[in-house]
């Protein structure tokens, strides 16, 4: 899965945010820019944890940022952004999130594949602690 | 069979993610279980159809209803987490039966 990411560039390394909102923006930029999705789709993300809460943070430190299939998607993927300083979805620190995995799906198929491996992936601790500690890109080469 | 909602924001995402891992801790656990997932909307109009829902814990607001109206209501700190899952499956389902 990283291997796709890095050939499609669909990543990006930060320092950190001020707030959620600006990280969740960032996060979806490679998406924008290679036209998977368009500006509203970071809009209703950002508007769904507003009325929610920040559901999107499922485990420590990981959060999938997503909205509903449909709007401002064109095509299905995933994006991944990490931030060096972690990022705060609330005052409760258990909503801190430092690796970001955009999901944007057009086709539930593909995006239901996306997700498993995306799972499978995230449940291996020692995956996740090589992405807490991956600097740069270099570090994105060694994962499956 | 009992019968499950997983539900999350926009039901495409976290939701999904819960049904995976509730079918492999289902199935170590020999429970014999229907999963659909959705939306938080969705899932709250129809949880009187069902016997338990599962959602992200900070979703868990959502469910006050249905919880007062019996329906076994779970919320996930780390949706990843099949021991947390196992766990609370255990506590709320299996030791109530």
């Amino acid at each position: 899965m990283f291997q796709k990411l890095i050939e499609t560039r669909r990543y990006s390394f930060h320092k950190g945010f001020a707030t959620w909102e600006e990280a969740v923006r960032a996060a979806c930029q490679p998406l924008l820019a290679d036209k998977t999705i368009e500006p509203e789709y970071p809009d209703a993300i950002i508007g769904k944890v507003k009325e929610l809460g920040p559901y999107i943070v499922i485990a420590p430190n990981i959060c999938i940022p997503h909205a509903q299939e449909g709007v401002g998607v064109n095509d299905t993927a995933i994006c991944f952004m990490k931030t060096e300083e972690p990022v705060h979805f609330s005052d409760d620190p258990d909503y801190d999130a430092k690796l970001f995995f955009v999901l944007a799906s057009a086709d539930n198929t593909i995006h239901l594949e996306n997700l498993c491996e995306l799972s499978e992936l995230l449940s291996d601790e020692e995956i996740v602690e090589k992405l807490l500690a991956a600097k740069s890109v270099e570090d994105l080469k060694e994962l499956p | 069979m009992l019968k499950v909602i997983a539900a999350c924001g926009s039901g495409m995402g976290s939701s999904q993610i819960i049904k995976m891992k509730l079918e492999k801790v289902f199935k170590k656990l020999g429970i014999e279980a229907s999963i659909y997932h959705t939306n938080v909307g969705d899932a709250k109009s129809q949880a009187a159809n069902y016997d338990v829902v599962v959602c992200s814990e900070s979703l868990i607001g959502t469910f006050t209803n249905a919880s007062a109206k019996g329906i076994t209501v779970i919320g996930l700190k780390n949706l990843l987490s099949e021991k947390e899952i196992e766990e609370k499956v255990t506590e709320n389902i299996v030791n109530k039966q």
